[in-house]
């Protein structure tokens, strides 16, 4: 369920959100420090908590991550990435979610109306009473989040729990993580925090340290600090994300012509009736003139 | 004083458009047998269909239509099953009618300006057989755009099974063929309808008349009735 509270900026399918312009809503945003997680889980099991989502089989990968991959009953996982960097291991964990996208490319690509909102607080939501459960979210999304829920034919993801910003509460996940590499709080004071945190880093050692906060999607109202920010890869994390062309060329480019095209073309029928008019057939034309039965 | 002719619904043109085709009966000549008008109808209808629940989910500008089934998410279970049904029934008229069209040498200029010409009633049609170089490359074109329609909707209806450059590529090959498809279908319907009185005839009783086949087939007339259709000036 959407929020019924909170303004909507945009919706997906539609061609305005519900903004009223009469409330300045601040952008919220998550605070993710990955040189501080100490791959505890808490957050894991704060979201499985508070969203009810339920239980998951465990998969065991050789690492200590809990499942392969984000689960439509599993919207938030704690990848553990081993990486051999200047002779030593670099024992990478992320917090991997929804990165609710500025420009969402889920919802740019849902073609069910009011399935996928963006509140005016930034988060990005599914609402499963619109959702038609086509998973075209899942080929706009530059960061494979979005999840088709087998039971109930719906699309799942993070919800930036927000049920609980839209009561002045923070997000599950940040309220258990024990060693406060998670916050929550405006945009402008997260990226705030995550820059001083970066200096911080590079003074130390990390001279490529980064904010992960990727332009490719306007930014991102999750954003991460990252050791090695030459490569987010390293995370698990596209270094370039954006909403994919063929999405953009097909909804932005190839469906308005298509519209047009095909209004054009009952209208050039038309047009071409009142100029040219029907092509007669002159002479014997008497559909009663057949040989009678027998 | 007129008399008039007892109404008989089936008359011998109608018995005959069962299963023969090219007959003269009379006024009329049967142009398309039953079993080519009812796969013409299968194809018809298993596309409207899929042509009204795919079109509200390609844009909200048609997103009423989604009200005709119910809702969105009726439309989106039976968007892909009238897909896979229009193609097969396509398939079928492929096989039933792909003798019948076969392009002559000179039917492929309909590609090029013959076809604005057609509708300015501008060409000389004394050499168009049973069907013209229009309707032949509509149907090559439908066939085609099938073969499009169904591998493309494959791929969006099992999204998980494919690499996103591939699902990408297909939604806008779906877009593509069903935009060519739908403006193509306009002209379709409006030819065989409003703009050539008589020939919708063919769809439903499965004859045209005499005069009809004069006009727009007339070596097809020649072949049939083996008349002249045009008295030399």
């Amino acid at each position: 369920m959407t929020s019924q509270s909170l303004e909507i900026r945009r919706s997906s399918a539609s061609v305005w959100g519900s903004l009223s312009g009469m409330r300045t809503v601040p952008t919220v945003s998550k605070y993710i420090d990955t040189t501080t997680c100490i791959g505890c889980k808490a957050c894991e099991a704060a979201c499985v908590e508070w969203n009810e989502t339920g239980r998951v089989q465990t998969v065991q990968t050789g690492t200590y991550q809990t499942l392969p991959t984000l689960h439509a009953q599993f919207w938030n996982l704690i990848r553990f990435n081993e990486r051999e960097v200047d002779g030593g291991i670099a024992w990478l964990m992320r917090k991997d979610q929804c990165m609710h996208c500025e420009e969402p490319g889920c919802l740019a690509a849902c073609p069910a109306p009011g399935a996928i909102v963006q509140y005016a607080n930034g988060i990005v939501d599914v609402n499963p009473e619109n959702c038609i459960g086509c998973g075209y979210c899942e080929t706009g999304c530059p960061f494979d989040v979005p999840r088709f829920h087998q039971t109930t034919g719906k699309m799942a993801k993070c919800t930036l729990c927000v049920d609980r910003v839209d009561v002045g509460l923070e997000p599950a996940c940040i309220k258990a993580c024990p060693t406060g590499c998670l916050q929550f709080g405006t945009k402008d004071d997260m990226v705030a925090m995550g820059n001083a945190r970066v200096a911080q880093l590079q003074a130390n050692g990390f001279a490529q340290a980064a904010l992960y906060n990727p332009d490719g999607v306007g930014g991102t109202a999750v954003v991460t600090v990252l050791a090695h920010g030459d490569h987010p890869d390293w995370y698990g994390l596209p270094a370039n994300p954006h909403v994919p062309w063929g999405v953009k060329f097909w909804k932005k480019i190839v469906r308005p012509l298509g519209v047009i095209a095909i209004f054009g073309a009952v209208i050039g029928a038309f047009a071409h009736y009142t100029k040219f008019g029907p092509k007669e057939v002159r002479g014997a034309d008497d559909r009663n003139a057949n040989l009678p039965q027998g | 004083m007129s008399t008039v002719a007892p109404h008989r619904p089936l008359d011998a043109a109608v018995i005959a458009a069962r299963d023969r085709e090219d007959l003269v009966i009379g006024n009329e000549i049967v142009r398309h047998n039953r079993a080519s008008r009812l796969i013409h109808w299968t194809v018809a209808v298993t596309f409207l269909i899929s042509l009204l629940t795919g079109m509200p989910i390609w844009t909200p500008v048609f997103g009423w239509m989604a009200h005709l089934f119910g809702g969105l998410s009726v439309c989106r279970v039976i968007h892909p099953w009238t897909g896979v049904a229009f193609f097969i029934a396509a398939a079928v008229m492929f096989v039933q009618w792909v003798s019948d069209m076969r392009l002559e040498p000179d039917e492929k200029d309909w590609l090029g300006p013959k076809a604005l010409q057609y509708m300015r009633y501008q060409t000389d049609d004394s050499n168009v057989g049973k069907y013209n170089g229009g309707q032949k490359l509509y149907f090559w074109a439908v066939s085609l755009g099938a073969v499009g329609l169904l591998l493309s909707g494959l791929l969006m209806w099992f999204p998980r099974a494919f690499p996103r450059v591939v699902l990408e590529l297909a939604f806008l090959i779906h877009d593509i063929t069903f935009i060519l498809f739908a403006v193509s279908l306009v002209f379709h319907i409006y030819l065989g309808t409003a703009a050539e009185p008589g020939t919708f005839r063919s769809m439903v009783r499965g004859t045209v008349t005499r005069a009809w086949a004069r006009l727009h087939h007339p070596r097809w007339y020649r072949e049939v009735t083996g008349e002249e259709p045009r008295r030399k000036a």
